[in-house]
């Protein structure tokens, strides 16, 4: 059993990692709990953690040039935890990464806001490094449901493409569906904002 | 350009045909009403000449029998001079112009051209107006994010770029964009601008709709 965790690139780090996952998933849950007294409904639809596997992080490193050392592992590649958010609606994104921010409880190393500027691809979700209790870095990934659905089944596509011939048509055309998904969201999150208007209308 | 020429009169159909020719069209010549049917039915044509008294099947009816196909094609009637019925049975038939016998060439080259000008020179270009460019190929709205866009949501921001000058009412909206559909409300109008004003956001534009039900829908710039 020793054996096993000194040979791991996480050295003995692992409980740690996954102490601290499951804190940053409970603050989640928290956030959720918030939200749904507001909204009338839980914003998150599903929500994952995850270890980077043993052989993802050393293929990393390798990748990066960086030492398969934990020092690497822990300090330069910054995604050892992940987190993924998938939310029903667009601006729920925004309501959690605030909630995040304001919570006050992590350093915020960086964010990436692809669905304001979809990757080229036409890949979209906002992507937030933060660092907790001083130690451990998480990447957090937060989307719609049709963002992620995208993202998914253009994995499954990801590798087919390239074998096809018409890589240029099937790039072009993943990228039309990501911008009509995209559309299809902000026509949703419009109607829901009628709908709220129309209740908080009600009540006065 | 494909044209068919329906025209019983043997002489001033071949006379018709050979300037069309002439002018570069490609002419498929029809002497009856039923001639006319058969060829629309092989063939696509982006204009129809059609002479309303013609045997077997009048042009009236013919062109009738072409509307209830969906055949939009523009369609020219030639009439009798003092035949008013005529005409008006005509144009209500789906006709889009008539010229009056005796008429001279020049003006049916004239009206050819209007006709056929208005599918290739409008509503194909991409549309501009400040940051944003709307293709009309694709539905694109694109500044430096990307969004596609529904047909009515389309139709919608290209009336609002055409219009850029003046503010758009909900009337004249629901008029050109919801036209086939009575129910169709200034609700539905108001609900299609908050879609786009949220995917002018979305797309990061600079871009907003300004105005309301009342005062009618205009392109503004945020400052």
């Amino acid at each position: 059993m020793e054996n096993t965790l000194n040979q791991s690139i996480y050295g003995d780090h692992k409980p740690a990692l996954e102490k601290t996952m499951n804190q940053i998933l409970m603050h989640i849950l928290e956030i959720r709990k918030q939200m749904e007294a507001s909204l009338g409904m839980d914003p998150v639809e599903h929500c994952l953690g995850r270890i980077k596997s043993e052989e993802s992080m050393r293929e990393k490193c390798r990748r990066k040039n960086l030492p398969e050392t934990t020092e690497s592992a822990l300090g330069s590649i910054y995604d050892a935890i992940g987190l993924r958010i998938v939310c029903a609606f667009v601006d729920d994104v925004y309501t959690i990464r605030d909630y995040i921010v304001d919570s006050g409880r992590y350093e915020i190393i960086n964010e990436k806001d692809y669905i304001r500027r979809a990757k080229p691809n036409g890949y979209r979700s906002y992507h937030m490094i933060l660092k907790a209790d001083g130690q451990y870095y998480a990447e957090i990934q937060l989307r719609t449901i049709s963002m992620d659905t995208w993202a998914a089944l253009e994995h499954h596509l990801k590798y087919k493409k390239k074998v096809s011939g018409r890589q240029e048509l099937i790039v072009s055309e993943l990228k039309r569906c990501a911008d009509e998904l995209a559309s299809t969201d902000l026509s949703m999150q419009t109607i829901r904002d009628m709908i709220l208007e129309y209740n908080n209308g009600e009540d006065d | 350009m494909k044209i068919l020429l329906a025209e019983d009169t043997k002489d001033l159909n071949r006379a018709l045909c050979a300037v069309l020719n002439h002018e570069g069209y490609d002419v498929d010549p029809a002497f009856d009403g039923e001639e006319v049917i058969e060829h629309i039915e092989r063939d696509s044509y982006d204009c129809i000449v059609l002479d309303i008294m013609m045997p077997k099947k009048d042009g009236i009816q013919a062109l009738k029998e072409i509307r209830e196909k969906n055949i939009i094609t523009p369609v020219i009637m030639l009439t009798a001079k003092s035949e008013v019925d005529d005409r008006v049975a005509g144009l209500d038939a789906g006709a889009d112009d008539y010229l009056t016998k005796p008429f001279a060439m020049k003006e049916l080259l004239a009206r050819v051209r209007a006709l056929t000008r208005r599918k290739a020179e409008y509503g194909e270009g991409d549309l501009k107006f400040n940051d944003v460019t709307l293709n009309a190929q694709t539905f694109e709205l694109a500044s430096e994010n990307s969004v596609r866009l529904s047909v009515k949501e389309f139709e919608l921001m290209q009336l609002l770029i055409i219009n850029r000058d003046h503010s758009v009412s909900a009337e004249y909206i629901l008029g050109n964009v919801w036209s086939r559909e009575p129910d169709a409300r200034p609700d539905t109008v108001w609900l299609y601008i908050s879609y786009l004003k949220r995917k002018l956001r979305a797309v990061a534009s600079e871009t907003q709709i300004a105005g309301d039900e009342n005062n009618g829908y205009i392109l503004s710039v945020k400052r």
